[in-house]
This record gives C-alpha cells, sequence and structure tokens, in this order.
C-alpha cells in the first residue's frame, strides 16, 4: 500500500509539471515559427470545447493597433484538435478587416499579414474552424 | 483487488492532473494579502474589463520598434537609469517602477543593446520580488539570453511573457492595483520615449502616433480609476493622467473609410486596410503633450 502511496505522490507531481506544458510549448513554437522579420508582441492562448451550433466565432479579445505598422497574425493549432484555429479582425465599427478563413474557397490561412492604416481598438475573434473542438495559441508580431 | 482499484484511482488521478489546461498554473501560489484591495473596490470594474483594456495599451516595443524604423538612434539618455531600485520603498513606487523600467528594458532589447540591460535587469528581478511576483520572471534564462545576443526572439518573447504573467498573476489575486501601476508606468515611459524622441527627430509618422494616444488614454484612466482614493500616491497620478487628458482635449482624429485589400503573397494572405486615421494637433499641443509627459515622468522617478 506504502509503495502505492509513493507512486501516486509521484505521478500527481509529474501531473503537475506536465500540466500546460502542452499549450506552452505551442506558444514556443508558434512565436519562433513567425518569420525572421517578426517581433513578439503578444499570444492568445485558446482552449474551445465543441460549438453547440454554427455561430459567430468565440473567442473574443482585443487589442490596439496602429497605423504605418504591419503586424502578422499566426494561428497555430494542437495536434488534438477537431478543426483549425481561425481568426476574424474586426474594426471599432464591426467591420471585418481580415479572416484567415475564405468561405469563398475553403481555405484557411495558418497567418495572415495586415497593413494598419487606421489607429484604434480592434477585436480579435478567434475559434476552430466550424465550431469545432480544440486548443490552439493566437500570436501577433510586428513584421520589421 | 484492494490494491488494483487504488492503482485504477491513481492512474485516473494522474489523467486528470495531466490535462489541465495551463492557464490556472499559477493558481497554487497563495500570499498573505495585506496589499490587496477590498472587495467592494475592486468591484467597480470588473476583472474581464480591466483585462481588456491591459490589452489595449501599446507595447513599449511598439514605440521601439517605431523608432527604429525612422532611423532613430539608440541613445542611453531616454532611460531611467537613475533609478535605484532598493530606494523604492513603497508598493506603489514598485510596481510603477517596474512598469518603467519594463519599458526601458523593451528599448534596449529592440536596439539589440542586450549587454547593457543586465543592471535593469537586476533591478526588474528586485522589485518584482518587492511586490511579491518574482516567480515570473525567469532573470537567469532572461540575463544569458542578454548577455550571448544569440536569439533575440526568445528574448523579447520571454521578457513580454514575464511582464504578462506578472500582470495575470496581480488581476487574478486582487491585486489589480500593482497591476495598474505597472501598466500605467509602461505607457508613460513610452510616451516620454517617444516625446523625447520628436524634440530631437522631428518625424510625422511619430508625431501622428503620439497623437494617437488619445485613443487608449481613456483606457489608461479607467484602469487607475477605482483606485484613486486609495492613498495620495494614487489620488497624485490621477490627476497627473487627468492633466495629459486635458492636453489632448482638442486633438482630433478622423477616419477615411475604404475596403481591405487582400492578395496572396507566396500562398500567405496579406490584407493592406485602405481606411486610414488622420490625426489633428497643432504644434502648440504636441508642445504641450511633450512639456507634461517630461514633467510628470521625472516627477514621478524623481524620488530615486
Amino acid at each position: 500500500m506504502k509503495k502505492y502511496f509513493i507512486l501516486l505522490l509521484v505521478m500527481l507531481s509529474a501531473g503537475l509539471i506536465l500540466q500546460g506544458q502542452g499549450t506552452d510549448q505551442l506558444v514556443n513554437t508558434c512565436v519562433m515559427n513567425a518569420g525572421p522579420n517578426c517581433k513578439y508582441l503578444k499570444d492568445f492562448r485558446i482552449q474551445l470545447s465543441k460549438a453547440p451550433a454554427a455561430g459567430e466565432l468565440r473567442y473574443k479579445t482585443q487589442m490596439s493597433l496602429w497605423k504605418n505598422t504591419k503586424y502578422k497574425f499566426s494561428m497555430c493549432t494542437a495536434d488534438d484538435s477537431k478543426g483549425e484555429l481561425i481568426l476574424t479582425v474586426k474594426n471599432d465599427a464591426n467591420q471585418v478587416v481580415l479572416s484567415s478563413f475564405d468561405p469563398k474557397t475553403g481555405k484557411t490561412y495558418k497567418s495572415v499579414d495586415l497593413v494598419c492604416n487606421r489607429s484604434g481598438i480592434y477585436q480579435l475573434n478567434y475559434d476552430f474552424k466550424d465550431g469545432q473542438q480544440g486548443s490552439g495559441v493566437g500570436v501577433i508580431s510586428m513584421v520589421k | 483487488m484492494k490494491g488494483r482499484s487504488f492503482l485504477i484511482l491513481l492512474v485516473f488521478a494522474f489523467v486528470c492532473f495531466s490535462c489541465r489546461n495551463s492557464s490556472n498554473n499559477n493558481s497554487q501560489f497563495v500570499f498573505p494579502e495585506a496589499d490587496s484591495v477590498p472587495v467592494g473596490e475592486a468591484e467597480k470594474l470588473s476583472t474581464e474589463a480591466i483585462e481588456e483594456i491591459a490589452k489595449n495599451i501599446s507595447s513599449p516595443v511598439e514605440i521601439a520598434n517605431l523608432l527604429q524604423s525612422l532611423a532613430v538612434p539608440f541613445s542611453p539618455d531616454y532611460l531611467a537609469s537613475s533609478i535605484d531600485a532598493n530606494r523604492q520603498t513603497t508598493l506603489f513606487e514598485k510596481a510603477f517602477t517596474l512598469g518603467i523600467l519594463g519599458a526601458d528594458l523593451g528599448y534596449l532589447n529592440m536596439y539589440e543593446k542586450t549587454g547593457s540591460s543586465i543592471d535593469i535587469l537586476s533591478s526588474i528581478r528586485k522589485l518584482a520580488e518587492g511586490i511579491r511576483v518574482g516567480q515570473f520572471f525567469d532573470f537567469e534564462t532572461i540575463k544569458r539570453l542578454s548577455l550571448n545576443k544569440s536569439n533575440l526572439d526568445s528574448l523579447l518573447f520571454l521578457s513580454i511573457d514575464s511582464y504578462t504573467q506578472i500582470d495575470k498573476y496581480l488581476r487574478e489575486n486582487d491585486r489589480g492595483q500593482l497591476s495598474a501601476l505597472m501598466i500605467i508606468g509602461v505607457w508613460i515611459e513610452g510616451q516620454y520615449l517617444a516625446t523625447q524622441v520628436m524634440t530631437e527627430y522631428p518625424d510625422p509618422v511619430l508625431r501622428d502616433r503620439i497623437g494617437e494616444q488619445k485613443i487608449i488614454l481613456n483606457d489608461l484612466i479607467m484602469l487607475a480609476d477605482p483606485y484613486c482614493s486609495r492613498d495620495t500616491e494614487f489620488g497624485v497620478l490621477c490627476k497627473d493622467l487627468q492633466d495629459i487628458k486635458e492636453k489632448y482635449r482638442d486633438i482630433r482624429i478622423t477616419y477615411t473609410l475604404g475596403e481591405p485589400v487582400s492578395r496572396e503573397v507566396d500562398g500567405a494572405l496579406v490584407v493592406e486596410q485602405t481606411e486610414t486615421s488622420v490625426v489633428e494637433m497643432t504644434d502648440e499641443q504636441l508642445a504641450g503633450i511633450i512639456d507634461i509627459t517630461k514633467n510628470i515622468r521625472n516627477k514621478l522617478i524623481a524620488n530615486n
């Protein structure tokens, strides 16, 4: 019984250490793969269950974007996700500025560059394609 | 049989703990919260609202990047090098100075003056430990990356991420006033950097960036607002922010409309905005902003 207890302690400790390493590793990989001229600004760590019905992108956040700056939005999806991470960016007038998913062609882009000419606070909406379950990371970098 | 059941329980517990999301990684840290904000006070602005506001404040790395793109040479004169971390006694001073030095670190890193950043890193570590968030600042790794200059990307990521973790932890542990101070410190130093460069190397792009800060100024004031009556130090800071806001009052930001243009370049999507923002700011208004920024920033770090 004692050896099981020790084993339990060891496994719990290992579990706590491993906890979150998957996401952190994905963040690191996503940041480093953004490109040689990219400087990291921010990341958003997204984990969603399957949506009950198709609708708006569910993970909503915001950030300021500045004129005369080129931004790169990179989306990295964890291997065990059912759908690919997608992003839509809207301006403060709720107009879509960019989307990483083209519904006409069905194509999903892993990264999108934005040449920003209007300073303001933008809404970033993330989800997994077709409202699927998944986890992933959205990284925003500046392109020099 | 008893042993087998226990083994199943053990495996189940392992699986449960291993698969949890990392967002709560630091929830196990519990400190005695003598410096926490009473619940009623913190409730004035929800945690989510504060988090959203915090995200809107531009990174000092963006200002440094802009200065680099304008071919502005590096100058150590812009840095708050007179700051002595040992002389910061109150939590207010420690958190605010942590913000100031965070902006300076971003400036040094972007200009790859990483060897010169060791003193600032040491101060940051002392200040972070002073407000009991030292565990989020991986000093040794950042120092190593700074000294060997081998991986600027990792250095930038780790530096910014440390500040993000500190900010998040403070907010989640009812110490939002320290998070607010840190963010305001970062902004004031970034603004100081931009306005000081503007006096030496006037440029229309930099001028616009200074004027555009009006967009986030209200957010900054909202961030400080729940704590303005907390103590004298906060009261003075809130008044300073109001004074800056007053200088921005008549600056206008207008927009020209246009649809974004998308194109594929080597398989990647590139979107260019055709709508633009235009800043209308007189030379007198700009001079007023430069003056007030310098006065407030220097006053706030004067006790060093």
